[in-house]
């Protein structure tokens, strides 16, 4: 291989290229150097022994208000005192760290008449994850505590106070289900896609069920932090670097507040869920499910044994029935079976059957009420003492696609929508369903059996609110809503959120109106099923329901009853549902009225 | 074999000398940046790294032992499949992203290298090729142009990772091979104002609009037009303006000067750091980006200088390799390789010192990282090549 030379020139530019590298390292030994012994170290080797100390702001949680303004769920200032691992620690060794802070907590222990709240083992945990972070050994401490901890403090140079907030909730028990209750956020791993993964954050408080949860980024916030340094004493000298916290946006709820109280009453000293809605925006003005629960058990942590009382009572206090709880709807599905006929052309106002207590289908009977005979009627009329007979022959000249589809588009077996966690869909029986869940055809004698709101068939107390609204204001299928309005931290008012229109069911005005003709009967004509929910100076419309579960023959009952009012212009559509009853009409009935009435007291002045 | 213990005997001592005195140290402090870590992850870190150095040692002995005249006859078949293997990156099943990049070529899930790296080698190997070819006359433009293309096009590549930090290594390498090679005057400094006009142009796109009021989302939006992701925008604002975000970014930043400041002279003793400082980090910064701050915490002023000098003996013995290369290919080669070297050195340390913006330039030899490192040491290898062949009298 041949060998060139290094010219002159090329050597002088080497030459200038190793000189600038040169240069550039010595710039950094000056740096280092000035780092390290300049002006601006902030280390000196001297017997100053200084640490920064990393402090927690955190971030105030966003309030939920009803849609008066009324605070349903706020914070209050919490204190608690936490220790700085750190500043104990002298040699490597984690596990002398360990024995030294638990020493000092015994100290504190001692000094402020305390339990201690930590494990040596969770001393251990939070060492090996999370040192720089302080550790919160007590929290929740009241006032005689703080302020012997502000007396005897000074002694103690690794704990501190810190400051927390807790979660209140004003109204105790009302709307539990709803709002929902927070607690510790499980400390999880940072996303691969996050591309921070580098804050060690105290575990924030986050929502686990309803709107706490639904909505916890938005009432979150992010929490901040504070760097401080200090002495070997503890003492502050002065703060590095602070980030402020981020506080958390509020929510304005639909719910009235008065309403809420109300409804729960109607229901409280029985098992069941009743729901509101305002019909001309799907804004649910109260929605209850009893049993229910005090959301203030969850404030500082749920002790164990009140929380094993909630999970082990059979009656399920923590269980939405609202929203969660499967029922079949009885008679309650009879209008839409109506509405389904007559919108399809399958029978019209005038369409009428004979009654004479029982209707036989190829080994199967269905009876009326009692057996009772109710002659030949129309539509009108089977709705207003809710025959049997009619339907089922109704449901089976209509034919089951027919009813199935308009059961579809009015939200049955699916979810609603609505902004709360738990939903379920409910089910509505296909042909194919049938095929694949029970593996037989579909018989007319299913057709009848959906057509009195029986068999397979499932339902939400929310959807059939939500069905009734549709026939309170003339087809328009609203999807229900918790959360009506936001507002950010930095936002005066609360910014609305329009609601949301499912779809527009184009019933005809005429074929609503003879259905809402036979509701009104309900109640308003004392042959109606539902005349116990009339008042006197109300116009009502709704329809009972009684609906069989469990084995057949057992005797076991749901009582339901769906009703808007007032008539004209309705400003509220009601669905409510017992879980155990004698019937729609009987049990809940009575319980509509006092609602009813209560509501009109309350919020009629305001027409 | 005669052969081969001859020209192992013609091997640039301090060069080898002082790739072995770093890579220990590299080795001894991630043991002590890792047992920092919580978990059997931390303590297994060092064990990978004398596992990823003694890769790298074969290839650098197979560089070393290989004519580099092979290299620069394939150079541009190297660029290619370099510039191929950055797109793939891309190719979901193929590229793997981690904390946000998408860096690095799988093979059922395991990372196994980063392009990125290895391009860096070829660049240099088409340069050498590109000015160094017998006969050249590098006074005319058209190589330059040519020079500065073959950088562009990884350069654009690799921001998109997105990694700015190694994109931007490209342009100093070229110009310093450029320079080496002998190019007029003029094409420097034109290079140089061009460079440093857009660097300015860049800053201020990042730093000005939120001076004069540029809300911040608009500011972000802008960024991502213009191709900077959000975190690096962050990087480069906090760089210039401690107080902001200092529980993020500037953490970081804060906390490694804090860990360089309180070493002194003598430093605080090996494994005696306040991990709490850095034990903040995670799991891959303390070993790789900031390992120079643990060194600097235990070993003091001492221990930083002892490793910028061997850093220096390192950079020696490349350009003196360079200038006892029998012919320009070689030289270039040298030149090139070390100019990356120095640009990774330089970065990183300037960067816990707190000169420079964080980037994610790793510290040759002592950072940890599988791909680095035999990078690396490929292009010791290849100097040390040079070297052999050299002409000494």
């Amino acid at each position: 291989m041949t060998i060139i030379q290094i010219t002159e020139k090329e050597k002088a530019r080497l030459l200038i290229l190793a000189l600038i590298m040169f240069a550039c390292l010595g710039l950094l030994a000056f740096a280092v150097w000035f780092i390290q012994f300049g002006q601006g170290n902030l280390y000196r080797v001297s017997q100053e022994q200084q640490a920064v100390r990393r402090v927690r702001l955190p971030a105030v949680r966003g309030k939920i208000v009803d849609r008066n303004g009324i605070c349903v769920a706020d914070n209050q200032p919490d204190y608690g005192i936490c220790i700085y691992l750190e500043e104990l620690r002298r040699s490597g060794k984690k596990r002398q760290t360990a024995r030294k802070t638990w020493d000092l907590i015994q100290q504190l222990s001692q000094a402020l008449e305390i339990e201690p709240q930590i494990t040596l083992k969770q001393i251990n945990a939070h060492l090996y994850n999370r040192k720089p972070l302080p550790m919160a050994v007590w929290r929740h401490i009241d006032n005689k505590t703080m302020a012997r901890f502000a007396e005897i403090g000074m002694h103690y140079p690794a704990a501190d106070l810190m400051y927390d907030s807790r979660r209140v909730y004003p109204c105790g028990a009302q709307a539990a289900h709803i709002i929902g209750y927070v607690g510790a956020a499980e400390a999880g791993e940072a996303d691969e896609d996050d591309e921070q993964p580098y804050h060690y954050y105290l575990p924030d408080m986050e929502g686990k069920t309803g709107l706490e949860k639904i909505y916890n980024k938005w009432l979150a916030g992010s929490s901040g932090g504070r760097l401080v340094r200090i002495d070997v004493s503890g003492f502050k000298h002065d703060e590095t670097c602070i980030r402020e916290p981020v506080p958390g946006g509020d929510l304005c709820i639909g719910l009235d507040l008065r309403l809420q109280r109300i409804v729960e009453q109607a229901i409280a000293d029985t098992c069941g869920a009743a729901v509101v809605i305002d019909p001309n925006n799907g804004d649910i003005l109260a929605m209850a499910s009893s049993p229910n629960f005090n959301l203030n058990l969850f404030c500082s942590g749920i002790s164990v044994g009140s929380w094993r009382a909630l999970i082990e009572d059979e009656r399920k206090p923590l269980f939405n029935r609202a929203v969660s709880g499967l029922y079949p709807p009885g008679s309650t599905f009879k209008p839409l079976v109506a509405i389904a006929a007559l919108v399809q052309g399958k029978a019209a106002e005038d369409t009428s059957f004979a009654c004479n207590g029982s209707f036989e289908l190829g080994g199967q009977v269905f009876s009326c009420h009692m057996g009772d005979a109710h002659g030949r009627l129309n539509m009108v009329k089977a709705l207003e003492v809710s025959c049997n007979v009619f339907f089922c022959n109704l449901g089976l000249q209509g034919g089951y696609d027919a009813l199935y589809h308009m059961a579809l588009a009015a939200g049955f077996g699916q979810k609603t929508g609505l902004d709360l966690d738990g939903e379920s869909a409910g089910l509505l029986p296909s042909k194919a369903w049938k095929r694949q869940a029970r593996g037989e055809t579909w018989r007319d004698g299913d057709t009848c059996n959906i057509s009195l709101g029986q068999g397979a068939l499932l339902v939400t107390p929310i959807q059939m609110a939500v069905f009734t609204a549709a026939i309170a204001n003339g087809g328009r299928l609203f999807r229900p809503r918790l959360v009506i309005g936001r507002r950010s931290h930095d936002q005066s008012k609360f910014e609305p959120i329009p609601p949301v229109l499912e779809r527009d069911l184009h019933w005809s005005a005429a074929h609503l109106a003879t259905v809402r003709e036979g509701m009104r009967r309900v109640i308003c004509e004392s042959s109606g099923t539902g005349h116990l929910a009339g008042l006197p100076d109300v116009v009502m419309a709704g329809k009972t329901g009684t609906a069989e579960f469990g084995r057949k023959g057992s005797g076991l009952q749901h009582g339901w009853m769906i009703l808007f009012a007032p008539y004209d212009n309705p400003k509220y559509a009601v669905a409510m549902v017992v879980d155990e009853g004698i019937s729609g009409g009987a049990t809940v009935g009575p319980r509509l009225r006092k609602m009813m009435a209560d509501i009109f007291a309350v919020s009629g002045a305001e027409g | 074999m005669k052969e081969i213990i001859q020209q192992l005997r013609r091997l640039n001592i301090p060069l080898l000398a002082a790739m072995f005195v770093l890579l220990g140290i590299g080795i001894v402090f991630i043991y002590s940046a890792a047992c920092g870590m919580s978990g059997p992850v931390g303590v297994r870190l060092y064990e990978k790294q004398i596992g990823w150095a003694a890769l790298g040692f074969v290839f650098f002995l197979f560089f070393a032992l290989t004519d580099y005249h092979h290299l620069t006859r394939v150079a541009w078949w190297l660029y290619v499949v370099g510039l191929i293997l950055l797109v793939l990156v891309f190719v979901p099943h193929i590229g793997l992203k981690m904390y946000g990049a998408k860096r690095w070529i799988q093979l059922a899930g395991l990372r196994i290298f980063q392009p990125a790296e290895m391009m860096k080698i070829a660049f240099v190997i088409l340069l050498a090729r590109l000015f160094g070819y017998p006969g050249r006359n590098v006074r005319r433009w058209r190589y330059s142009i040519i020079g500065a293309l073959a950088a562009f096009l990884p350069a654009a590549l690799i921001v998109k990772q997105p990694d700015l930090g190694t994109a931007m290594i490209f342009f100093p390498v070229l110009l310093a091979v450029i320079f080496a090679a002998g190019a007029p005057g003029k094409t420097i400094t034109f290079f140089l104002v061009t460079g440093g006009l857009i660097v300015l142009l860049v800053l201020s796109v990042i730093i000005l609009p939120p001076r004069i009021g540029m809300p911040e989302q608009e500011h972000k939006q802008l960024m991502m037009r213009v191709g900077i992701s959000p975190y690096q925008r962050e990087r480069i604002l906090v760089f210039f303006d401690s107080r902001r975000d200092p529980l993020g970014s500037g953490w970081n930043k804060a906390q490694s000067q804090i860990a360089v400041g309180s070493g002194g002279l003598l430093g605080k003793g090996f494994m005696q750091g306040t991990q709490n400082i850095l034990g903040f980090l995670p799991r891959t910064v303390a070993p790789t980006d900031f390992i120079f701050s643990v060194i600097a915490e235990e070993t003091g002023f001492a221990g930083t200088l002892t490793t910028l000098a061997l850093f220096g003996v390192l950079i020696y013995g490349g350009l003196r390799a360079a200038a006892g290369a029998c012919d320009k290919m070689g030289r270039l080669l040298c030149v090139g390789l070390m100019a990356a070297l120095f640009c990774h050195i330089f970065i990183n340390i300037a960067m816990t010192v707190g000169l420079v913006p964080i980037t994610g330039i790793p510290l040759p030899l002592i950072s940890y990282g599988g791909t680095f490192m035999v990078c690396t040491m490929s292009a010791l290898g290849i100097v040390q090549s040079v070297h052999i062949r050299g002409d000494w009298k």
